[in-house]
């Protein structure tokens, strides 16, 4: 029964969607990679809409954490990554030879599993970017600060320890200045790798609220292991397996009526 | 909304100029660092190449030479090491390391007759019994130990316990015969104490409250002395060994060097054997113990058998540090080129050699280059020594992984 | 659990009677034994290092013929045929009789005592006089005798102190940087005065003896600027003793060795120690953080970086005596005869920089501790995370960025661990020294007023070496022992404390990296 529905689905799984061209921030094309001689993504196609919540989902280890660090070329610091195809921002290709990594890195934010906070003071986590790109004078760095720390929810509850060190913080003050840090250098795109599995339930509601917020500018993209949570935030859903693409749809239409059997499975847990 | 202005295509050049040149800079920093530590190995390869292939009319030096000192050497004086002595014109040089690799050997084996079993003793003790606070202290104690310069082991070695000791050699005697006892004394009594006695000293801190009971021990050694030497040794033990056994008696001896060197390298076989017993995944040794073993049996049947590549690649470092060691050789061995199996008669070793004919010898000449020969020896002899050890000890860790342990 | 006491008494019954055999009990007592071997060495280090400074009282023994001799008993040994014991009485007054030693049977002494007017008297040379104060002489020549000459002779020692003081502060800080600009006219003029003024000194310090009467009877007289100290130690009280033990330790630790390094103090080896140990960190802490960086931050991980670190390690375990080699044949033969003959080639044969000196030595310390600077290094940058690299890389952060201002800082407690282990040891390393530029007795220091200040090409002291000149070399084995002691225990002092503080910084840090990893 399963199988008859799939061989009936659309073979191109990116069909569905329903932004032009002109609308993604993100395109990705006939991407594959492989570590050494283990294949972890195979001829990805699909386009990231720009202002929008993206999500990918999948089970562990079917490849979408490693699609989120090529999109800020993290991948590069793994000698043995072997990569095929192309990803453009804003229609430019990141991996051509002109293109400076850091200011790609600069432009894609992102943000991890298990909140990292430099161990300095808050107000130099947030200040570390900035002061990278210098050119700033410090009241001009602290106005960013302040609104990087404000756009990230955490500014009432930090603003009077501001020299406090960044690891005093609870867990999700400190995904949240995580967030802040990354905001104040000005990102287009915002990368996030499962940012809320380590914290409690609250903390993940207000990181979730954030997302929600952020979007109206910033391109976001979310991997998560975490259905509801894709479903209450997400624009978008990218369903991955085995490192490939199996089914990318608005959020909606995807949870509610997934075109394909395995995607089905795997929203409704029969396959873990 | 507020944005940091867009960086300057100026700034970002150099700041990506500024990262290629310290990626360029910590390459060849790291590389230059690391190809001068391995230069050391070629540097006396090819210094030492002139002895066995001269260019000009100099003749080489044969294998044979540098074994038994030169062809025409009569048994007697074979295997002779003097360089330098002035030799009639039919003589050929009296060049034979064996002497030297002998000695260097010989001293090696009595430290680790010393500090192996001393070690591995140690660190079965802490793992299998030791409280863990006493553990936390002494391992950085032991390694204090191992920090003491070998000049300072090797002045209190030659200079205080070689002239005590060839005073004293009943005594020494007598406190060999009772180190086995004395700790088995102690534990019988200690099974016999009542039960409050035996709380207050626990055997998780046996290994600090058995020091001053060892030491009571040793004096009453001292005590047993002239009755054992009485008893036993026709009254004087000095004349037995001489006579009796034919042994000449040397003030600085293998012996003393071979004590000092074991005190010396005993820490590090002790810190590497910990590392391999605590490190047997404790679901192995809780396998046997929920069978009934008691924890000695656990250790011996279980533990150890685990551990064994760990303890040997132990063992192996410290035979490496003992054939390197140069200053406590220098100082504790009396210096003479000998061979014989005579733990009470002197030695030399190839680092001693080094350390006292090396600034004497004029550079390019022959002695210079035996030396360096010499030096080569020992270069080559620890790193291989070591390489196996590392090899060892990962293979093992490996297989601790493997096993779900490293707790 | 393992080894932990249980505290439950259900246990206790279990335990505690079966026992565990007798292989328990010798491997408790091989950890005793080591403790007590190293107990025993430190004791002893202790005890006769800083008991030489004690002013022990100074017997006077009448012997059964009537002779007498004065000097402090040291030990009793059985004599060699069998019956009775022998005394070793250290003496004094070695220009009297060439002896400074003394055997006596125990049998043979009639009487000992311990006058309280016994002077003993350091010298400049000769070592101790040791006698019964008669007069002493001052310089325009009058003469006074009895308690008075004692008071007068403390007087005058302190004022000859004064006197020294300021003559050897006229040379080091006036007079020598003058002599390097002996062209300056007005630098000639100044050092003419400063002459005049030495010679003043001098002239003030000259003239003037005390007489003693030794315990054989015969009469000794010490001219007072040969004299550097004198006391009564049978009169001294617990207090008198404290300070002069405080003296005599202080005078250990500043002074020079007089009388072939058998008295005198260690302060030239302190220095070298220092010096060459510094010069050493200076050299290996960068270029060990660059090999470590370039080893765990950029090389390719693959099969050769892994061989590559193996090697490292196990160079850490290359006898140090082979770098002393190493040191000798490249950078003293190789680098500084090819310097010689390019730049002091005026100076040739005598080599400038073909010999053993300050730079060679710590640029061979720094090849032999360079394995351990990586190795503490690797071990911290291996464990900070691998998301505070990303974390900083994902904010726009080159890699020179990210480890000058993420990395480094976190990895700096275990680089500094590492430096403190390497300068441990090769504060103790011998060895590879007596190659390359360890002197017995430098007679000056490398660094001093002369222009370029800190002279690398020099030979210097260092306190193991001293240990071992002192212990082997000297004419009087006997003399130096205390002296030797001395220097062990300083030198075992100063290693400890740099160890300690190793291991207090990588606690610290476990600690510190421990709460980093609980999150």
């Amino acid at each position: 029964m399963p199988l008859v529905k799939e061989q009936r689905s659309s073979p191109d799984p990116a069909a569905i969607i329903d932004f032009p061209p002109e609308a993604s921030s993100l395109a990705i094309r006939g991407l594959s990679l492989a570590y050494g001689d283990k294949t972890a993504l195979r001829n990805l196609t699909l386009r990231v809409p720009r202002h929008r919540v993206t999500a990918f989902i999948g089970p562990s280890g079917c490849g979408k954490s490693t699609l989120l660090r090529v999109l800020n070329r993290l991948h590069d610091l793994n000698d043995e990554v072997v990569r095929e195809g192309e990803v453009l921002l804003e229609g430019e290709d990141i991996h051509a030879p002109e293109v400076a990594v850091a200011e790609l890195r600069r432009r894609v934010g992102m943000v991890f599993q298990s909140p990292n906070p430099f161990p300095m003071s808050i107000h130099d986590n947030v200040a570390f970017g900035l002061r990278l790109q210098g050119g700033l004078s410090k009241r001009k760095r602290d106005d960013i600060i302040e609104w990087a720390l404000r756009s990230a929810a955490l500014w009432d509850e930090v603003k009077d320890r501001l020299r406090a060190s960044a690891w005093s913080l609870s867990g999700g003050q400190q995904q949240r200045l995580v967030i802040a840090r990354t905001l104040a250098v000005g990102p287009e795109v915002l990368l996030l790798d499962e940012p809320a599995s380590a914290l409690d339930p609250i903390s993940t509601l207000k990181i979730e609220e954030l997302i929600r917020n952020l979007k109206s500018h910033l391109t976001l993209v979310l991997v998560t292991h975490n259905m509801q949570q894709a479903a209450r935030v997400s624009d978008y859903t990218a369903f991955l397996q085995q490192g490939e693409l199996v089914e990318y749809a608005p959020t909606d239409a995807l949870f509610t009526n997934p075109r394909l059997a395995r995607t089905e499975n795997y929203i409704t847990g029969r396959m873990a | 909304m507020l944005d940091s202005p867009p960086p300057t295509a100026v700034r970002r050049r150099l700041r990506q100029g500024r990262d290629r040149l310290a990626t360029a800079l910590i390459t060849a920093g790291g590389i230059g660092v690391i190809a001068a530590l391995l230069a050391i190995g070629l540097f006396l390869a090819v210094e030492v190449v002139p002895l066995f292939w001269p260019s000009g009319e100099a003749s080489a030096i044969s294998p044979e030479a540098l074994w038994s000192g030169g062809e025409a050497a009569e048994d007697a004086s074979r295997h002779r090491w003097a360089p330098t002595a002035t030799l009639a014109p039919d003589e050929t040089p009296r060049i034979s390391l064996a002497p030297l690799a002998w000695g260097t050997l010989e001293a090696a084996a009595w430290a680790l007759v010393i500090a192996v079993p001393l070690a591995l003793g140690a660190a079965a003790h802490s793992s299998l019994f030791m409280s863990r606070r006493l553990r936390s202290r002494l391992k950085p104690t032991l390694e204090l130990m191992e920090a003491l310069p070998g000049v300072v082991v090797g002045f209190v070695a030659g200079l205080v316990l070689a002239p005590w000791v060839e005073r004293h050699l009943a005594e020494v005697a007598a406190a060999l015969l009772l180190l086995v006892p004395g700790p088995l004394l102690a534990g019988g009594l200690w099974s016999r104490l009542p039960a409050p006695w035996r709380e207050a000293l626990p055997l998780g801190w046996a290994g600090l409250w058995l020091v001053p009971w060892l030491a009571l021990v040793l004096a009453a050694s001292v005590w047993l002395a002239p009755w054992l030497e009485a008893v036993a040794f026709d009254g004087d033990l000095r004349r037995f060994l001489e006579l009796r056994l034919g042994l000449d008696i040397a003030v600085r001896n293998a012996l003393i060097v071979g004590a000092a060197m074991g005190f010396a390298v005993m820490p590090s076989v002790y810190a590497l054997a910990e590392d391999a017993l605590s490190g047997v995944p404790s679901s192995l040794a809780e396998g046997a113990q929920a069978l009934g073993a008691t924890r000695w049996q656990t250790f011996w049947k279980v533990v150890l058998p685990a551990a064994s590549p760990g303890i040997f690649s132990a063992v192996m470092i410290g035979a490496g540090r003992a054939v390197g060691e140069t200053m406590i050789v220098l100082m504790a061995s009396g210096n003479a080129a000998l061979m014989t199996l005579n733990p009470l008669d002197g030695l030399r070793s190839l680092a001693a050699t080094i350390a006292i004919e090396l600034p004497e010898a004029g550079p390019g000449g022959v002695h210079y280059q035996l030396l360096l020969l010499a030096a080569l020896a020992l270069f080559v002899f620890t790193f291989l020594v070591n390489t196996l050890a590392e090899l060892v000890r990962t293979r093992l860790r490996r297989r601790y992984r493997r096993l779900g342990g490293g707790a | 659990m393992r080894g932990g006491v249980t505290k439950t008494a259900a246990s206790r019954r279990l335990r505690l009677p079966r026992g565990e055999g007798a292989g328990a009990w010798l491997c408790a007592g091989s950890v005793a034994l080591s403790l007590l071997a190293l107990l025993a060495l430190l004791v002893l280090l202790t005890v006769r290092g800083l008991g030489h400074f004690w002013p022990s009282p100074v017997a006077l023994v009448t012997l059964e013929d009537g002779r007498q001799l004065a000097g402090e008993g040291v030990r009793e040994v059985p004599l060699a045929d069998g019956d009775g014991l022998e005394r070793l009485y250290r003496t004094g007054n070695r220009d009297l009789d060439g002896e400074r030693w003394a055997w006596v049977r125990v049998s043979a002494i009639e009487a000992v005592g311990y006058p309280a007017d016994l002077v003993v008297v350091e010298r400049r040379r000769w070592g101790r006089a040791i006698g019964h104060l008669v007069a002493v002489q001052g310089a325009g020549g009058e003469r006074l005798e009895g308690e008075a000459a004692w008071t007068a002779l403390e007087a005058r020692l302190a004022e000859l102190g004064t006197l020294r003081d300021a003559r050897d502060r006229l040379r080091e800080e006036v007079i020598l940087p003058l002599a390097g600009r002996r062209d300056d006219e007005a630098a000639a003029r100044e050092l003419e005065a400063a002459h005049a003024r030495l010679r003043e000194l001098q002239a003030a310090m000259a003239g003037g003896r005390l007489e003693l009467a030794t315990a054989d009877g015969g009469t000794l007289t010490v001219p007072l600027a040969q004299a550097l100290g004198a006391y009564r130690p049978n009169a001294m009280s617990p207090l008198d003793r404290l300070a002069a033990w405080g003296e005599g330790v202080w005078r250990f630790l500043s002074e020079g060795p007089r009388a072939a390094n058998t008295a005198g103090g260690v302060w030239p080896a302190i220095f070298g120690t220092v010096l060459m140990v510094m010069l050493m960190s200076l050299l290996v802490t960068p270029f060990g953080v660059l090999a470590a960086i370039y080893l765990n931050e950029v090389a390719h991980q693959g099969r050769l970086t892994r061989l590559v670190r193996i090697a490292v390690r196990n160079l850490a375990g290359v006898p140090s005596i082979v770098y002393g080699v190493f040191g000798l044949g490249v950078f003293v033969y190789g680098i500084g005869g090819r310097l010689d003959s390019w730049f002091f080639e005026a100076a040739l044969p005598s080599p400038t920089f073909g010999t053993g000196g300050l730079l060679w030595a710590s640029l061979t310390l720094a090849l032999l501790t360079l394995p351990v600077v990586i190795v503490a290094t690797e071990e911290g940058l291996a464990r900070i995370p691998d998301q505070q690299r990303e974390g900083a890389l994902a904010l726009g952060a080159t890699r020179l960025e990210m480890l000058s201002r993420v990395v480094l800082p976190m990895a700096a407690p275990a680089m500094l661990t590492g430096v403190i282990l390497a300068v441990a040891r090769a504060a103790g390393e011998v060895a590879p020294l007596m190659l390359v530029g360890v002197a017995k007795l430098a007679p000056q220091v490398p660094v001093d007023g002369d222009f370029p200040f800190l002279h690398l090409e020099r030979k210097f002291m260092h306190l193991g070496y001293h240990i071992f000149d002192a212990a082997f070399h000297g004419g009087d084995v006997q003399a130096a022992m205390p002296l030797v002691y001395a220097t062990a225990l300083l030198l075992v002092l100063v290693i400890l404390v740099l160890n300690l503080t190793a291991i207090f910084l990588r606690h610290h840090l476990s600690t510190r990296h421990g709460a980093l990893t609980r999150r």
